[in-house]
């Protein structure tokens, strides 16, 4: 019995013992701790790690651990490692925070090494009542510019609210001052947003598709009934979806609350989109070495297929790209955003 | 009855085995039903729907029943909704009764369970339409009444009511978070402290280390006698237990699993709210309130069956809202999005086979929870015969485990642990209560948001009292907890005097 | 009436409302206890005397820094194998074994064993419970 256990202990440590030594080979050690910015591990952004973790372990043949520690304990958890054995995934809120001026938020592009972007949320959403008088985006920025006051219920300084921004853009590109008119109502989770609507605090809210379709499909007198007039996904994003959408909405009834048949100008003939990208996050000084071995492990994952099936089956699609091209997409998608909430007069960095 | 088809002897065993692992989970201080729901979620992907709910659902009901054993034999609650078992169960086990607590937990638990699923099956979607006629008005007073159970628990009353405030302050050190609707900004953080602090002290390293670390620097201090306890645990026929217990207790079980079952219905109000409430309600009723707190069975009554009620409870917006009602059936929202399954108000229609699964699943849950707790009681219940120079360690242990694991690998909770221990055992010198003040802990920042949403939403003082019937009844259920409570006082203080 | 209950919360400065009030409930209920417990509080030093007095200080001391020690070590131990949990395993053996010794009132080799047994099983069996079959993050 002794002996037994003095045995398993030594192997162990034998194993244990060659970690650090893997670990200087520069490349990912044998075991890897993948924290996330939430604190959730029923929601979107653990879903997203769980499903590339365990496909980047299994490639590699060694062990990812998904943490759901929240934003705020994740930076600082892969800031403290630079040796890879913490890695972050997490998703646009982690530059957007920064733009909004949240507290807690640094710039992600001069403090952190961005990693690969791995897959895309389709969801973000603004929904009405059924029952209300505006049909459409264009009627909300109509009823703006008319000086009507419309409630928008968001979780403020993010991705939650970077479609808020976008409205109010629009609406002081087509009569300046009549953005004024959009006002937020600063609610929490996707609860508390549906019942802002239900107790009619709020004239439009920000949801998804996943957690509101059902809502839309209640006939009109029930008080739960819900209407879609926008959803920020980039159109080319949404024909990656299956085609039968989610829900009873196909995906080309989702294509008509985008860009372009629903438009959210930006100027310059452009509509305002939003993606919400989940992509890794490293700590600063951690070795090119391993940066280069993610990326082509994760490229052989993707051009393997499999993920492609089991990210689908959730509804996220799959959105590949290696590190460098990676962070010159986000950093273009930052400086876009940077510049709808300087303009509309939101806190800045 | 196409549901035959999905109750396999897989299907069954997986209930069953997640049941047990739940119960450990519950079991051990500081592990929560939440996290075992988590650590399992991920297996659920590779056993379909119907198998993964089944598994899950098993962790979650023996997971929320597992926590009355360490409350009832250390006086430590394993998980933060069995908290108010501790007030009545440990005290009954101190006297002798740990065994009897026992038995009247677990059969409180089945029936609260039990209640709380025939109300999930038969009005799910009615009931969520009625809980969202509660917005943030509603909610706060809920959580008021609640929080009138500080004053009820106190046994000097203006003590009781400082500490509970105190308990209320420390639970909004840190940030206002954004998630639940705040601004995201920091507050009462000492400053330099703010690397540590920002995220404010998480509620189960606070409870294990004012219950668990607290108990164990009290039996250091006084030089680790000698067990008493071991003695007096009454094992096997001698146990003073027959189910006479329940006799006029018909009302409270009945009222307590309603009150859990509604705490779960409504989206955000939070599990612990569901026994501190039934907790507080059958104290107000009780004819001998005073016996409350001391070793009263109808105390461990209430608090279990509440916190059973709330699993049937909590799924009812889930299956008819897609909106989870407490943290763990968060996390089941997880396992259906995995297979691509939407929750929503039309789910129950369009998924009937799976609809009747869940609740078949939730009926084995609560019956093998049931059979696996009523008869290894005779064993468990000799943890406390286990001599204090072994237990104590293994339980510092354990909860150094769950204080690390509860929002997965933060250090920083590991302290708090040690910095609620040594503030427990102060409190005990300075006479501050450590009931309320949990209570207060607890409900903080709940209390918070919908009293401030309020006031944001509505912009006048009065809407406490003009929003809605609901808001009238629950002001009456407010005055009637405190004028309960302050007669109580006056009753004690005049016997305090006679003698 | 309406003008006197009219409020107007500004979203930047709404965290502090409610800490504000918690903390005017307490400072009043304070200085009820200030006053209505002068006698007592007056009595403090001789009572925290007695408490000190009383006291078995190498154990209830003994504790807290076994602890504190405990927690300081965990995470750099920790780090020499990151996320295997060696670190807690490591740690929690000689703690567990070192805090049972520390509760035990006679200390006979006879008495040692038991508490020796129990600090390697109890470690090892939950180290492996939680890292490997629950995949836990332990330090």
């Amino acid at each position: 019995m002794n002996l037994t256990r003095r045995t398993i202990l030594a192997a162990l440590s034998a194993t244990a013992l060659l970690a650090p030594l893997v670990a200087a080979a520069q490349e990912l050690p044998r075991n890897v701790r993948l924290v996330i910015g939430s604190n959730s591990t029923g929601g979107d952004t653990y879903q997203n790690a769980a499903i590339v973790a365990d496909a980047l372990a299994e490639k590699l043949g060694i062990n990812i651990k998904v943490d759901a520690v929240g934003p705020t304990e994740a930076f600082k958890a892969v800031g403290r490692d630079s040796r890879g054995t913490t890695l972050m995934i997490h998703h646009d809120q982690s530059y957007l925070g920064y733009l909004y001026g949240v507290r807690g938020y640094e710039d992600i592009f001069a403090s952190y090494k961005i990693g690969p972007t791995v897959s895309v949320n389709p969801g973000n959403a603004y929904l009405v009542p059924k029952d209300s008088p505006y049909k459409s985006m264009a009627d909300i920025l109509a009823a703006a510019e008319k000086g009507e006051r419309v409630r928008v219920a968001i979780q403020p300084g993010g991705v939650s609210e970077i479609g808020f921004s976008a409205m109010k853009y629009a609406a002081h590109a087509a009569a300046p001052g009549s953005e004024a008119n959009l006002v937020p109502v600063n609610t929490g989770s996707q609860s508390d947003k549906d019942q802002a609507l239900f107790d009619n605090l709020a004239d439009v809210i920000n949801g998804s598709i996943q957690s509101n379709e059902q809502y839309t499909q209640l006939p009109a007198d029930d008080q739960k009934a819900m209407r879609f007039v926008w959803i920020t996904a980039r159109p080319e994003t949404l024909r990656k979806a299956p085609e039968a959408g989610m829900g009873a909405m196909t995906r080309d009834d989702m294509l008509k609350f985008a860009s372009p048949e629903t438009s959210v100008p930006l100027g310059e003939g452009k509509d305002f989109t939003f993606d919400k990208v989940f992509f890794f996050i490293y700590n600063k000084d951690m070795d090119p070495a391993i940066v280069a071995q993610i990326d082509e492990a994760l490229a052989e994952v993707y051009a393997d297929g499999k993920i492609e099936k089991r990210l689908t089956d959730a509804f996220f699609i799959p959105d590949f790209r290696p590190s460098d091209e990676a962070r010159a997409h986000l950093q273009e998608k930052n400086d876009t955003y940077a510049r709808i909430i300087s303009e509309i007069g939101e806190p800045s960095n | 009855m196409e549901v035959l088809h999905v109750i396999t002897p897989l299907f069954v065993s997986l209930i069953v085995g997640g049941t047990f692992v739940g119960i450990v989970f519950g079991a051990i201080p500081g592990m929560t039903a939440t996290m075992a729901v988590a650590v399992c979620l991920p297996l659920t992907y590779s056993l379909g729907l119907e198998n993964g709910l089944a598994l899950l659902l098993g962790l979650y009901v023996g997971g929320i029943s597992g926590g009355l054993v360490p409350a009832i034999l250390l006086g430590i609650p394993g998980t933060p909704s069995s908290i108010t078992t501790c007030f009545d169960g440990y005290p009954m086990c101190q006297r002798g009764d740990g065994e009897k607590a026992l038995r009247i937990g677990i059969i409180s638990s089945l029936v609260g369970g039990l209640i709380s699923l025939a109300v999930l099956y038969f009005f799910a979607p009615t009931l969520a339409d009625f809980a969202i006629q509660f917005s943030y008005v509603e909610k706060f007073l809920i959580i008021l009444f609640a929080l009138t159970v500080m004053a009820a628990l106190s046994s000097d009353m203006l003590i009781g009511i400082f500490s509970g405030f105190l308990g209320l302050l420390v639970s909004l050190i840190g940030t206002y978070g954004i998630e639940s609707g705040g601004n995201g900004e920091i507050r009462l953080i000492p400053p330099g402290l703010e690397y540590w602090l920002e995220s404010g002290f998480a509620l189960l390293p606070v409870l294990i280390g004012l219950f668990g670390l607290a108990a164990i620097l009290e039996e250091a201090e006084i030089g680790v006698p000698e067990s008493q306890s071991a003695r007096n645990v009454r094992l096997g026929a001698g146990t003073g237990f027959s189910l006479s217990v329940f006799r006029g207790q018909i009302g409270n079980l009945i009222r307590s699993s309603g009150i859990g079952t509604f705490v779960g219905i409504l989206p955000g109000v939070g599990g612990s709210a569901a026994s501190i409430l039934s907790y507080t309600a059958t104290k107000a009723l009780s004819s001998h309130p005073e016996t409350f707190g001391k070793g009263e069975p109808a105390g461990v009554i209430a608090s279990e069956s509440g916190n059973n009620g709330l699993t049937g409870g909590a799924l009812v917006p889930l299956m008819s809202l897609g909106i989870p009602g407490d943290s763990t059936t968060a996390l089941l929202i997880g396992a259906f999005t995995l297979q691509g399954i939407q929750v929503g108000p039309l789910f129950i229609g369009q998924n009937p086979v799976t609809w009747d699964a869940i609740i078949v699943a939730m009926l084995i849950a609560n019956l093998a929870m049931f059979a696996m707790m009523y008869f290894a009681i005779r064993y468990i219940a000799r943890v406390v015969s286990v001599p204090k120079p072994i237990l104590f360690p293994i339980i510092l242990m354990m909860c150094v485990i769950g204080a690390y694991t509860i929002n997965y690998g933060i250090m920083f909770d590991v302290w708090s642990l040690l910095i609620f221990g040594l503030f427990g055992w102060l409190a005990q010198k300075l006479r501050l209560e450590i009931a309320p003040f949990i209570i207060g802990f607890i409900l903080g920042p709940s209390a918070e948001i919908y009293f401030v949403k309020s006031l944001e939403s509505f912009g006048d003082l009065t809407i406490f009292f003009t929003k809605s019937w609901i808001a009238v009844v629950l002001w009456i259920l407010i005055a009637a907890s405190v004028a309960g409570s302050v007669l109580l006082a006056r009753k004690t203080r005049r016997a305090r005097e006679g003698r | 009436m309406g003008d006197l209950t009219h409020v107007t919360v500004n979203f930047e400065t709404s965290h502090l409302i409610f800490p504000t009030l918690i903390a005017i409930v307490l400072v009043i209920l304070g200085l009820a206890i200030l006053i209505t417990n002068r006698r007592q509080i007056a009595g403090a030093g001789p009572y925290w005397r007695g408490v000190l007095d009383r006291m078995d200080k190498v154990r209830f001391l003994g504790t807290i820094a076994l602890t504190v020690i405990y927690f300081m070590l965990m995470v750099p131990v920790g780090d020499t194998w990151p996320n295997t949990g060696l670190g807690f395993l490591i740690c929690s053996i000689p703690y567990v074994f070192l805090s049972g010794v520390l509760f035990l009132r006679h200390r006979a080799p006879r008495d040692l064993l038991p508490v020796a047994i129990s600090a390697l099983v109890a470690p090892t069996l939950v180290w492996w419970l939680f890292t490997d079959l629950f995949a836990l993050t332990l330090p």
